[in-house]
């Protein structure tokens, strides 16, 4: 940023480019043996040399798990619970950080500080009591159960970002709007939230990989195969055939394409210019 | 309007932690009501020794996975925290992995270390190199496990970057003026005001890591073989939901509790008795 304009570092730039685009493969690289992986003709034996480009290329795969199993209705319920989830974890993550950003400061350094220790409970240690739980209220085999977690925010850390993007804001622009008769709610949604707007994109696309890419929740609380959601359905397809690994390999790109798509549409505002990062 | 949140905390994790310190000490079936045993389901676990094999591979695990994934972020955000030309690409190609579902990642690493088809053999063979079994073999099962770990590193990277930006650069130009060097830089410029960060995230790292061996090892190996892959939220995973052993499973929770707060006091201390605690 400072240094680095100075004659004599063109080799440094150089070298730094090389590393980075190493890096990067090798990050990517995975991915791409996957997609590969997942477009070879079925019924073909595995290949013996790493293969690139499958011969012949085939979406055949793709086409066979909804053959074999229900993947339409696993994708209805996946997309169920990340459209009622989402939307109620941003009402209720930026409302608690809104009220923590308004509070004096020793309680709101005592709401932090709790805020924070929560990141650090092991979910693994509740996984029992919540099903009990669940159970008394009906819950189990039910998709409230998967959406539960939106009543608290779904994540302490969404809370402390919206904490942050509203402290960001100078206390004399919520004063005013108060001294006009604006009330906390009217506060939070008319002037709070829409100065918040990187945050709640941010949240939205953290809230949704965590909905959309949930495994344990419906492990644990679901039980009948019609409230299964995606995750569960590819869990299903390997217990159908171990082996089959193309077919396994185009329902893992199916279960995280939506994931990449929102990523690469939002990675721009995400770790460049204008957003989290500046 | 911290209501919500207040109450569903309380719901979510207060009470569940509650009734897992109260159900440790009963015989539980949710067929007929819990029996007080005060700590026999301690004993029980003692004895057990499944209960030696999950806890040391959980701790080799997390010994392994925390240090090397806490590290390559920082070397990550350090390399990539310059606003140079492509820049916004690498950090891209760094963080996708992390969005992908867990289940997918782990089919994804499974396919990649198959012992006879996956591309990490097949590199291997034509390498004219050794093929382990990998997830086949008690020997290096754990390994594809730490390797994947550090794959889905953004999370850290993406704190990193953020501490990163925060130093003023002002204090690397007056560094420069006076000569410092650039590992002189970075031992007492960068180090220091990153410390705060690092203890941040190795702690949660080491509640991240525990977890993040469920869905794998689920998925990839069962536990197996010979065990060498069951780790602690499989096991009570296994105890709790297959063997409705109830007790049992809460004992195992409360031990994970306090043994996450054990981690905790030796983390702190050692950033501690370096001196960085101040910066918290």
């Amino acid at each position: 940023m400072t240094s680095d304009r100075r004659p004599g570092l063109a080799l440094g730039a150089v070298l730094h480019h090389l590393v980075s685009v190493a890096v990067a493969a090798t990050f990517l690289l995975p991915l791409v043996w996957v997609v590969a992986a997942s477009l070879r003709q079925p019924g073909l034996p595995p290949a013996r040399t790493i293969e690139w480009i499958p011969d012949p290329v085939s979406i055949g795969n793709y086409a066979e798990m909804f053959r074999l199993l229900p993947f339409e209705r696993y994708l209805l319920n996946s997309l169920i619970v990340v459209a009622i989830a989402v939307p109620l974890t941003l009402v209720t993550a930026s409302m608690a950080g809104f009220a923590i950003a308004q509070l004096e400061a020793p309680l709101r350094r005592r709401l932090l500080v709790f805020a924070v220790a929560l990141l650090m409970v092991p979910i693994s240690a509740l996984w029992l009591t919540r099903y009990l739980l669940f159970r008394q209220v009906g819950l189990v085999d039910d998709l409230g159960a998967l959406i539960a977690p939106a009543l608290m925010g779904s994540s302490p850390l969404f809370v402390l970002l919206f904490y942050w993007a509203f402290r960001r804001v100078p206390v004399e622009v919520y004063e005013t709007a108060r001294i006009e008769g604006a009330g906390a709610l009217t506060v939070w949604q008319r002037v709070a939230m829409p100065l918040a707007i990187p945050t709640i994109v941010a949240v939205s696309i953290l809230a949704f990989l965590l909905y959309w890419s949930d495994f344990i929740s419906p492990t644990l609380y679901l039980k009948s195969p019609e409230s299964y959601t995606l995750p569960v359905g590819v869990r299903q397809l390997q217990q159908l055939d171990r082996t089959n690994w193309p077919l396994l390999m185009a329902a893992s790109v199916l279960l995280a394409a939506p994931t990449v798509l929102v990523f690469a549409v939002i990675q721009r505002q995400f770790l460049r210019r204008d957003g989290v990062l500046d | 309007m911290l209501l919500p949140f207040l109450v569903g905390t309380l719901l979510l994790v207060g009470l569940p932690a509650v009734m897992s310190a109260g159900l440790a000490f009963t015989s539980y079936d949710a067929l007929s009501p819990p029996v007080y045993v005060g700590f026999a389901n301690f004993r029980t676990l003692a004895a057990d020794p499944l209960t030696g094999i999950a806890l040391g591979n959980t701790l080799f695990f997390v010994l392994l996975a925390v240090p090397l994934r806490v590290l390559g972020a920082l070397a990550l955000a350090l390399l990539l925290s310059q606003r140079r030309r492509g820049v916004g690409a690498y950090r891209a190609a760094v963080y996708l992995p992390t969005v992908i579902p867990d289940v997918a990642f782990a089919l994804i690493w499974l396919w990649v270390f198959n012992p006879l088809y996956g591309p990490v053999n097949l590199v291997l063979q034509g390498l004219g190199l050794p093929m382990p079994g990998w997830l086949a073999d008690a020997e290096t099962a754990k390994y594809p496990f730490v390797v994947m770990s550090l794959f889905q590193i953004g999370e850290g990277f993406l704190v990193l970057l953020v501490g990163l930006r925060g130093i003023p650069h002002q204090t690397y130009e007056a560094a420069t003026v006076d000569g410092g060097s650039r590992i002189q830089q970075f031992r007492w410029i960068t180090l220091p005001l990153l410390a705060p960060w690092l203890l941040l995230l190795t702690f949660r790292d080491v509640v991240v890591a525990v977890q993040y061996t469920f869905t794998p090892s689920v998925l990839m190996t069962g536990g197996d073989p010979y065990y060498s892959t069951l780790f602690l939220p499989l096991l009570i995973f296994e105890e709790a939901f297959d063997r409705f052993r109830f007790g049992l499973g809460s004992a195992l929770m409360l031990s994970l509790f306090l043994l996450t707060a054990v981690a905790f006091v030796v983390v702190y201390s050692v950033f501690r008795w370096r001196g960085y605690a101040d910066d918290i």
